[in-house]
């Protein structure tokens, strides 16, 4: 049987199916216009996304600016000149995915779990390439205080992205919500990688790096959490 | 007159609040919106519920819509995410998911007791939900690849994939239910 025979039932098949209820179009159309008003479409994704990136930025640079930026002045210009432009084109990827997961329709490059997998193998290169020192002192202890306050940086990071874009609308909210966390998460990295003067391999590719994948599966946890929540009160 | 094109009109003309484009999008979106749903085994009256909830739905995130953009794909996207709650809210209540038989029943008498011309539904039962899905939104609601892999937010490879796997397995159908001698038979 070929393609086209195939098409041909399909499509008797199709024809076949029962119609709407007319009553029930014209009950959906009252209903809609009822409460019609106009409404403000949301802004052009480009803005959306530099909005993203700046938030991301500025809480990365912000945090980093109060706790001291040792990180970078103890920097070598390769380490300096390859982190940061790599982080920036990963904080801008990490925008553009955060606002297709809250416009319907918008196309996706790949599977959710792909970005924050994708951007903690980058890291992971780049770290691994640029730091050579494999000292483990203090290995856990200095590494849970980075992790935790990398954390922290994500938190509101992630909380002023969703108010930005808290107007769109989630059509797979936990693969949102790992972007989300995923964005938020390189915040903290940013804010690390400046502030940060531990420069062994070991520490920076663990501690550093974990922020990111544990801050996009947290995010996607609570967002999970909530819509139990909300699916068992409802 | 391109047919999308005039969508994206009545959709900009529905965000600055006229009646008669909102009137216009519902008669003309809903039937295909309604064959997708029955398409995924939900019973007509479930299907009616859905095509509401999706329309209430649309009305609250109509802004997302970005003017110039297709607007079908946007559509399905939501229609999709209804869907989904809907086997949820469904799984929860320990509602099991309509067997075939009372999935064929709900189809045109008619239809069905024509021979050698097997309705949809059994045609897609033996598909998996993401290839059933597809084949709805190409063939019943006659989206292009492009459009599926937007509303379903995947590639267009991957829903040439699927498309490819569900022909090989309605193939296999078919030539089971003897489909293809039954037209050879009749045109002869």
């Amino acid at each position: 049987m070929t393609d086209g025979e195939i098409d041909d039932v399909l499509n008797r098949a199709a024809g076949a199916s029962p119609e709407v209820d007319p009553a029930l179009l014209e009950s959906i159309s009252r209903s809609v216009v009822s409460s019609l008003a106009p409404v403000r479409p949301l802004p052009r994704k480009s803005v959306l996304v530099a909005a993203a990136t700046a938030i991301c930025v500025a809480v990365g640079v912000g945090g980093a600016a109060m706790l001291g930026m040792h990180g970078i002045e103890t920097m070598n210009p390769v380490q300096a000149g390859v982190i940061f432009p790599v982080l920036g084109v990963l904080i801008w990827l990490a925008s553009r995915v955060s606002v297709s997961e809250m416009s319907p329709g918008s196309p996706r490059g790949a599977a959710p779990w792909v970005w924050p997998a994708a951007g903690s193998l980058t890291l992971l290169a780049v770290f691994a390439i640029l730091f050579q020192e494999y000292r483990t002192e203090r290995f856990v202890s200095q590494g849970l205080t980075c992790l935790k306050a990398g954390l922290l940086h994500a938190i509101p990071t992630a909380l002023a992205t969703w108010l930005l874009l808290r107007r769109g609308f989630a059509v797979s909210p936990i693969a949102s919500g790992l972007a989300l966390g995923t964005l938020a998460g390189l915040a903290g990295v940013m804010m690390l990688e400046l502030h940060c003067v531990n420069f062994a391999a070991p520490h920076v590719m663990l501690w550093h790096t974990a922020v990111l994948p544990l801050s996009g599966i947290l995010a996607a946890s609570a967002v999970w959490t909530w819509r139990s929540v909300t699916a068992v009160r409802t | 007159m391109n047919p999308d094109a005039s969508l994206e009109s009545l959709m900009a003309r529905y965000q600055q609040g006229d009646s008669s484009a909102v009137t216009a999008l519902v008669h003309r979106l809903s039937p295909q919106l309604h064959r997708f749903f029955l398409a995924q085994f939900i019973s007509r009256r479930d299907a009616d519920d859905l095509l509401q909830e999706t329309w209430l739905r649309i009305h609250q995130v109509r802004h997302t819509y970005r003017p110039g953009e297709p607007v079908v794909p946007w559509l399905y996207a939501i229609a999709r995410n209804i869907r989904v709650d809907h086997y949820r809210k469904a799984y929860r209540a320990g509602v099991r998911e309509q067997s075939l038989d009372e999935g064929a029943a709900l189809t045109a008498p008619s239809q069905r007791e024509r021979p050698g011309s097997p309705d949809m539904q059994s045609l897609l039962a033996t598909l998996p939900e993401s290839q059933r899905e597809v084949i709805a939104m190409l063939k019943l609601s006659g989206m292009s690849l492009e459009q599926v892999a937007l509303a379903t937010s995947s590639s267009v490879g991957a829903v040439k994939q699927k498309a490819h796997r569900a022909y090989e397995s309605l193939r296999m159908r078919l030539s089971e239910l003897g489909f293809a001698a039954a037209r050879k038979g009749a045109s002869s």
